[in-house]
């Protein structure tokens, strides 16, 4: 048994990635508040009708990346493009953009159709847009009463409401689904399915890994402001799977077993099986290697890792 | 700015916003039917002499009325101040700002709004308070031809727009005061312990330099519409006093301009 391959590498396959239109582009995007770096370098890439999860531990810069794209904070250092706009011109692009920054924030003693109502009023957006989308986050029927008197999960809905206002190219959602029932979590996964199928870009902020591992075709990975990942979701679930190997007999597992630690992964028995922690393309070398070996007798089954398997991976590869 | 204007004039809805209104005008309203009250009913005393003796004549109406004066000033601080802070505080002005990533548009659109609100609110108060004061008159007998002449009526249009200028002069303070302090609590504070500490305690003992701070300033641009052992007249002269009145003005408003445009966001 060896240690496995250092996964504490920043892993940024969107360099990699097939040239497409991005819809986030930042490089060495940095902010810092006095000494405390929020985000540090930071260099991703988010192309054009993805489902775009982002995720970190608390404090790992989210929010401030967040509040980075939508132009409420000056960065310390770097640069971005946003729907191909400098991150300097946020009239430029925001008008594409729709925003649920934290938890949602209301004038709480007017009501729901009042609050969307002002921010219509301010970018310039019909008022029958705002019946529209009251209908389609399910609150007409409350749209007069005043926002205090709503529920959180209301309150995140209507939210919603107000980042579609613009009827945006780019969704920026931060944990759209607090506070939300299950019945109203797979609503909001199917209006984000049914968003970006209409070729619109989400990026998603929330610590639901289960959830975003439905959803999401994208991936960031944040942690003390460093971008650990970027690129395509089934990259990263792919990249540190797990193969399970099984065999009649004990000696065909000692050569499966010896070939995977010769390639550096780490090799557990488990009860006359082997787990292999590994990159799921390895089976196919595994299988051909164990057959020049003459382990040919043997049943390779791979395994993804879930989200939160490979969330922690690399937060512990961080940390080491 | 158009935009910004529009939406700022829905927010007003909130009865916070209308309970601010609602106060100027029934406390003026009262504290002018009290000093009417005084004077009718032979009060006697250093202070009042000199409204007793403004009564009769055509500056009688505004004298009276203008007894609220301070607190309209306190009122309006209060009511510009919380409103923009309030932003912060609520954190709604990320919102907006998405919406308006022009700052100094949006900024501008709202205090627009929030200025006309509070003229608005001020006229109503003038006029309420001087109905108020008629009817009384007419109800005690108390002849009103000098109040209603036009000399009565020029000297309560001059009172009305100089409370304007003194007005718009409060608004902007209290835009700069929320700016700076991004919280309704911090922002209130701070806007009422200008007045009371620097204003008033400090002015009291440094007169002299004290005629020159911006609030006292801008006081006395209403206060010289009445009559002089009223006032507060404007020591440094009227023409003096408006010039340094709008330069405060202006400072207010680039000083809130090139903070609250570099300014994070973080609420």
């Amino acid at each position: 048994m060896t240690a496995s391959p250092d996964p504490s590498q920043t892993e940024l396959a969107a360099d990699n990635a097939p040239s497409r239109t991005l819809a986030i582009a930042t490089h060495d995007l940095s902010k810092h508040f006095g000494q405390r770096k929020a985000v540090d370098g930071l260099t991703i890439s988010i192309p054009v009708g993805t489902i775009a999860g982002f995720i970190g531990p608390n404090g790992a810069g989210k929010t401030t990346t967040i509040r980075l794209l939508l132009g409420l904070v000056r960065p310390s250092a770097g640069s971005a493009t946003i729907l191909g706009q400098p991150l300097t011109h946020p009239e430029r692009y925001l008008p594409r953009v729709g925003a649920l920054v934290e938890a949602p924030a209301f004038y709480p003693s007017l009501s729901g159709r009042t609050n969307l109502e002002v921010l219509a009023h301010l970018g310039g957006y019909p008022r029958s847009r705002v019946g529209q989308l009251l209908e389609l986050v399910e609150l007409s029927d409350r749209a007069k009463d005043p926002v205090r008197k709503y529920s959180q999960g209301m309150k995140q809905r209507l939210g919603v409401a107000m980042a579609l206002l613009p009827d945006p190219e780019l969704l920026i959602l931060d944990e759209p689904a607090n506070g939300l029932d299950p019945l109203g979590i797979i609503q909001m996964r199917d209006l984000l399915r049914h968003l970006r199928d209409q070729g619109k870009t989400i990026f998603l902020s929330s610590h639901l890994l289960g959830e975003l591992e439905q959803v999401t075709d994208w991936l960031v990975m944040l942690n003390l402001g460093k971008a650990l990942f970027s690129g395509p979701a089934r990259e990263l679930l792919n990249r540190r799977g797990e193969l399970v190997v099984e065999a009649e007999e004990a000696t065909q597992l000692d050569l499966v077993a010896s070939i995977a630690s010769a390639a550096g992964y780490t090799v557990t028995p488990d009860n006359g099986s082997l787990r292999i922690a590994c990159p799921l393309d390895f089976s196919s070398e595994l299988n051909r290697h164990a057959r020049e070996a003459g382990a040919t007798r043997i049943i390779i089954r791979a395994k993804e890792a879930s989200l939160e398997e490979r969330f922690l991976a690399l937060l512990k590869g961080e940390h080491q | 700015m158009r935009r910004a204007f529009r939406s700022e004039l829905l927010k007003f809805r909130r009865w916070s916003v209308l309970a601010g209104s609602g106060v100027m005008i029934l406390s003026t309203a009262f504290i002018a039917y009290l000093t009417f009250h005084q004077i009718t009913s032979g009060a006697t005393g250093s202070e009042i002499t000199p409204l007793i003796q403004a009564f009769p004549t055509s500056q009688g109406l505004i004298t009276v009325v203008g007894q609220a004066r301070s607190l309209i000033i306190v009122i309006a601080l209060i009511m510009v101040t919380s409103n923009i802070a309030a932003e912060w505080s609520q954190g709604t002005l990320r919102n907006l700002l998405v919406r308006e990533p022009r700052r100094l548009r949006l900024l501008s659109g709202k205090m627009l709004a929030l200025v006309l609100f509070v003229i608005i609110s001020a006229a109503l108060t003038l006029a309420i308070s001087a109905a108020l004061l008629l009817s009384a008159a007419h109800a005690q007998g108390i002849s009103t031809a000098a109040w209603t002449s036009s000399e009565g009526m020029r000297t309560f249009l001059a009172l009305f727009g100089n409370e304007v200028l003194c007005l718009v002069g409060i608004s902007l303070l209290g835009m700069l005061i929320a700016v700076l302090a991004r919280s309704v609590g911090a922002a209130v504070g701070i806007a009422l312990a200008y007045v009371l500490v620097p204003e008033g305690v400090i002015a009291m003992v440094w007169q002299e330099g004290s005629k020159w701070f911006p609030v006292r300033v801008l006081n006395f641009l209403p206060g010289s519409t009445l009559p002089s052992a009223v006032g507060p007249t404007p020591p440094q002269g009227y023409p003096v006093a408006l010039l340094v009145a709008l330069l405060w003005m202006v400072g207010f408003v680039v000083v809130s301009a090139v903070v609250f445009r570099r300014q994070d966001i973080n609420a």
